[in-house]
């Protein structure tokens, strides 16, 4: 673990590790913040706080946590953050922490947060730990934005509140595909991003129970 | 490490970091709790100067607000101002809930389904003479399609013609019954008229493929219910047991004083 | 036996090694439309049985015909009631079609209606064809397996569920995100637990409800507005219902609604094919039927002040909106309901206790066979496992009360 470099450590969950598209952790907060995009942005900015501050005192007084209570004291942590934040959002950014609602409080049960804490704060320096946070947080945020790009965009016809497809109501051309603006609709494009980043990157399909044989008329008709 | 999961370690620990994160929370709510409430007024003020077509991108919400706008706690019952309680401080919906300040509705006269109605209701007004405001702007709320809506009714110092109708809250489907935030929707609504004559039935309604006269308003396409609770909300809050007894008062004004 | 010849001499282009190896798969397509596979079973034990899935989706196909001719007549009988009304006919090239071919807008003329109704359907039918069959075609090419016949089922039953004006580009998405998402992302035919064609309707539904849902979709005339009879049910009453329309309008099918969905009794006709050539199960079809009338007779008994839906007896229910269709085509897809004896009959009654009470209880969704469908196609494994473990344990039971039974004797 010491070998790990800083670079490793922020971007591999990022796009080799994400803790989306690979682990699939946090996708209730996932489907319900990302109709548009700054919603996303600031949620994802939120959850990269959570997790880098987490891990980084989770992993300042790992030395002194019992194990016997250990997840209970990263919970305290976590939940303690979650509620500055949500504070901060409150006081400094009120129409965005209006749209997220209750989704900022969510991110105590964001498995990803505690995950981390547990998997590798626990056992590594608070430097790392904190890279390690910021680079989870990070990989989350990537999805939330390109899920909430699609979704505002096909939903909305606009990125970041701008108009780039002006919809009919407004005198445009565009219908907004109201499924999009639905909460199942981020169901379908993480799925259908899981779909194109395991095609690409081969290594994360997880292994088939069984294949289809292809083309295997041609050896029966050898043999009639 | 064994030591660590001595009994007395143990609660240290918890001990320690209860007491550690508690200080970190509270002191974050107490420092933040000003910015917080004044964002909230910031928010319900530029949305009582929206739907009064008052706010412009921009403009010191709070100044603005301060300068065109007086609040005012009406009795619903007789329509008479009442200093009974602060209109700076005063939370209707609070009020709502509280047996001492409201009443329960009979499933008759709750057209609108919010079951309580509060007996004090705070307005908004514009301009200075409280018996001949520019603008009158009344907060209404009703049920929905998918749940309650909260907004606010704009309307000219007759207390008949409308100026707007906005909500802040909702939970309609978006494209259907979300299209109440459109703005070509609510454009349709100003200069419509609530009563046809010096009643307190208000005759404003939402009406199918085509408003014709002045009472109508084009109803959200694709979107009936919705529809039909706007314009519930509407009798019942225009109605004597709403805003009646109160706008009853301004019928011999002019439009806009 | 040109044809014969022709593809013979092509086919070994498409095996393995050959030129066109990868579109195997189209050409398998072409092969079997002309002649019966050639490969037979080698090994000892198998069915002696003419029937296999290409002859089961033709058959389905061809009992969608009653309802779906019938629909034509009806989109256009429809359409040209309103114009006769005085509402306008939408210009364009159908309209110019309808001209040249029957001269009319005559709602009392059989051709003028049918020709007006396939200008309005075949679009929609081409279309789902045209753009489903380039899905399909694609991950079969990609995928090295068979074009499926399956597909002829599912886009003439996602065609006849739409109604009559719904933009083409729309039918495009639909059946595309009810190929790939639907189907094609579980691998394909056999595979899918949802049916297609219902889940390309239901992403219409909640992408674009403004052009399949409402009151001005179902009638092609300018202006024309014009509620299906179970929103209108739901608005004003069973009474505003019966003013205008008899049960047995809805039974033959002279009211507006999507375009196959409208005849029952062409439904029917399909249906009873369906089971005589025993393509389609009675058990789900039992199944539905029982769970509707006895829903539906609770919720008239119960009775509602509030809510004149609950006052809709069964035998409306049964008529109108796409009740008998989806009972007889959608529930009985062999792939996604339900594959044990109880299990059908159980998998029905989810299906039709489901669609009652969406249609009565929840405001937003006047019709609810859709959404019971495909919400009791998300049980059917679940109904499946249940029963056969149920019957596990009882031959074990039976097992062990025969053998300390025999050992008893022998003791």
């Amino acid at each position: 673990m010491a070998a790990d470099s800083v670079k490793d450590v922020v971007l591999s969950p990022v796009f080799k590790n994400n803790p989306i598209a690979l682990q699939v952790l946090g996708i209730c907060s996932a489907l319900a913040v990302t109709n548009s995009m700054s919603v996303s942005l600031v949620m994802g900015l939120a959850v990269i706080a959570v997790t880098a501050c987490s891990n980084l005192f989770v992993s300042l007084i790992r030395q002194h946590i019992p194990s016997s209570i250990r997840i209970i004291v990263q919970m305290t942590i976590i939940a303690s953050l979650v509620i500055v934040v949500d504070q901060v959002l409150k006081a400094y950014a009120y129409e965005m922490s209006k749209q997220l609602s209750v989704f900022v409080g969510l991110i105590i049960t964001n498995c990803i947060v505690m995950g981390r804490a547990e998997a590798y704060a626990m056992q590594n320096g608070p430097v790392m730990s904190f890279l390690d946070g910021v680079g989870n947080g990070l990989g989350y945020a990537m999805i939330l934005l390109v899920v909430g790009f699609f979704r505002e965009l096909f939903g909305s016809g606009s990125v970041f509140g701008f108009t780039v497809l002006t919809p009919v109501q407004d005198g445009g051309w565009y219908v907004p595909n109201g499924l999009m603006l639905l909460p199942p609709s981020a169901f379908f494009v993480i799925g259908l991003m899981i779909w194109v980043l395991r095609s690409i990157r081969t290594e994360q399909v997880e292994k088939a129970e069984y294949r289809i044989v292809a083309n295997s008329k041609a050896k029966i008709k050898e043999s009639v | 490490m064994a030591s660590n999961n001595s009994i007395k370690k143990t609660l240290t620990v918890a001990l320690a970091l209860c007491i550690v994160c508690s200080v970190v929370v509270s002191t974050a709510a107490v420092v933040l709790q000003p910015t917080q409430q004044k964002n909230q007024e910031l928010d319900r003020k530029s949305n009582i100067l929206q739907v009064a077509n008052l706010y412009e991108p921009g403009m010191d919400v709070d100044d603005a607000f301060d300068e065109l706008i007086t609040s005012r706690v009406i009795n619903l019952k007789t329509g008479e101002y009442s200093d009974r309680f602060d209109p700076q401080s005063y939370d209707q919906f609070d009020a709502a809930k509280d047996p001492a300040t409201s009443r329960t509705l009979s499933g008759e006269e709750d057209s609108a389904g919010i079951g309580r109605e509060e007996m004090y209701s705070t307005v908004y007004l514009v301009g200075d003479d409280p018996d001949d405001p520019d603008q009158i702007i009344l907060p209404i709320r009703g049920q929905g399609l998918w749940g309650l809506m909260r907004g606010f009714f704009a309307i000219e110092g007759d207390g008949n013609t409308i100026v707007g109708l906005s909500y802040y809250s909702h939970s309609e489907t978006p494209g259907l019954g979300g299209e109440v935030d459109n703005p070509r929707w609510k454009a349709k609504w100003q200069g419509k008229k609530i009563y046809a004559e010096d009643g307190m039935n208000p005759d404003i309604s939402l009406v199918k493929g085509g408003a014709e006269s002045k009472y109508e308003v084009d109803a959200l396409s694709g979107a009936t219910l919705t529809s039909r609770g706007v314009t519930n909300m509407l009798h019942f809050w225009l109605s004597e047991s709403g805003f009646g007894p109160y706008l009853a008062r301004f019928h011999g004004n002019s439009e806009g004083a | 036996m040109g044809i014969r010849n022709t593809l013979d001499k092509l086919e070994p282009h498409f095996h393995q090694g050959g030129k066109y190896e990868k579109f195997y798969a189209l050409y398998e397509a072409v092969d079997t439309i002309f002649y019966t596979p050639p490969d037979v079973t080698k090994s000892t034990a198998h069915v002696r049985d003419g029937i296999d899935l290409k002859r089961i989706m033709i058959t389905v196909w061809l009992c969608t015909f009653p309802a779906m001719f019938f629909g034509m007549y009806n989109a256009g009988l429809q359409a040209n009631m309103a114009i006769g009304d005085g509402f306008g006919a939408l210009s364009g090239w159908r309209e110019a079609i309808t001209m040249a071919l029957a001269g009319s807008h005559d709602p009392g003329s059989i051709w003028a209606n049918f020709v007006l109704g396939a200008t309005y359907f075949l679009p929609i039918y081409l279309m789902t064809f045209v753009v489903g069959g380039f899905w399909e075609v694609l991950f079969a090419v990609k995928r090295g397996h068979e074009v499926n016949e399956g597909f002829f089922v599912t886009s003439v039953l996602y065609a006849l569920i739409l109604p009559a004006t719904i933009p083409l580009w729309q039918v495009a998405l639909g059946i595309t995100f009810g190929v790939v998402i639907g189907k094609e992302i579980f691998g394909g035919t056999g595979k899918n637990f949802l049916n297609p064609a219902l889940t390309g309707r239901a992403f219409l539904y909640f992408a674009y409800p403004a052009q399949i849902s409402g009151d001005s979709v179902w009638v092609p005339a300018d202006g024309y507005t014009g509620a299906t009879a179970l929103s209108a049910a739901a608005q004003n009453g069973m009474g505003a219902v019966q003013q205008a329309y008899s049960w047995w309008d809805a039974f033959l099918g002279f009211i507006p609604g999507s375009v196959g969905e409208t005849s029952t009794l062409a439904i029917l006709i399909g249906a009873v094919v369906l089971l005589i050539t025993r393509i389609a199960s009675w058990r789900i079809m039992l199944g539905v039927f029982v769970g509707m009338a006895l829903t539906a007779m609770l919720f008239t008994t119960i009775g509602s002040n509030s809510n004149p839906m609950f006052g809709m007896p069964w035998y409306w229910h049964f008529v109108l909106g796409g009740f008998a269709f989806g009972m007889v085509f959608m529930a009985t897809d062999p792939v996604s309901a339900s594959m044990t004896d109880r299990g059908k009959l159980l998998f029905g009654l989810l299906i039709g206790v489901m669609t009652v009470l969406i249609r009565v209880v929840n405001p937003a969704f006047p019709e609810g066979i859709m959404l019971a469908i495909l919400f009791a196609n998300l049980f059917a494994p679940m109904i499946d496992h249940f029963f056969v473990q149920a019957n596990i344990k009882r031959r074990q039971k039976r097992d062990a009360a025969y053998s300390t039974a025999t050992t008893e004797e022998a003791t």
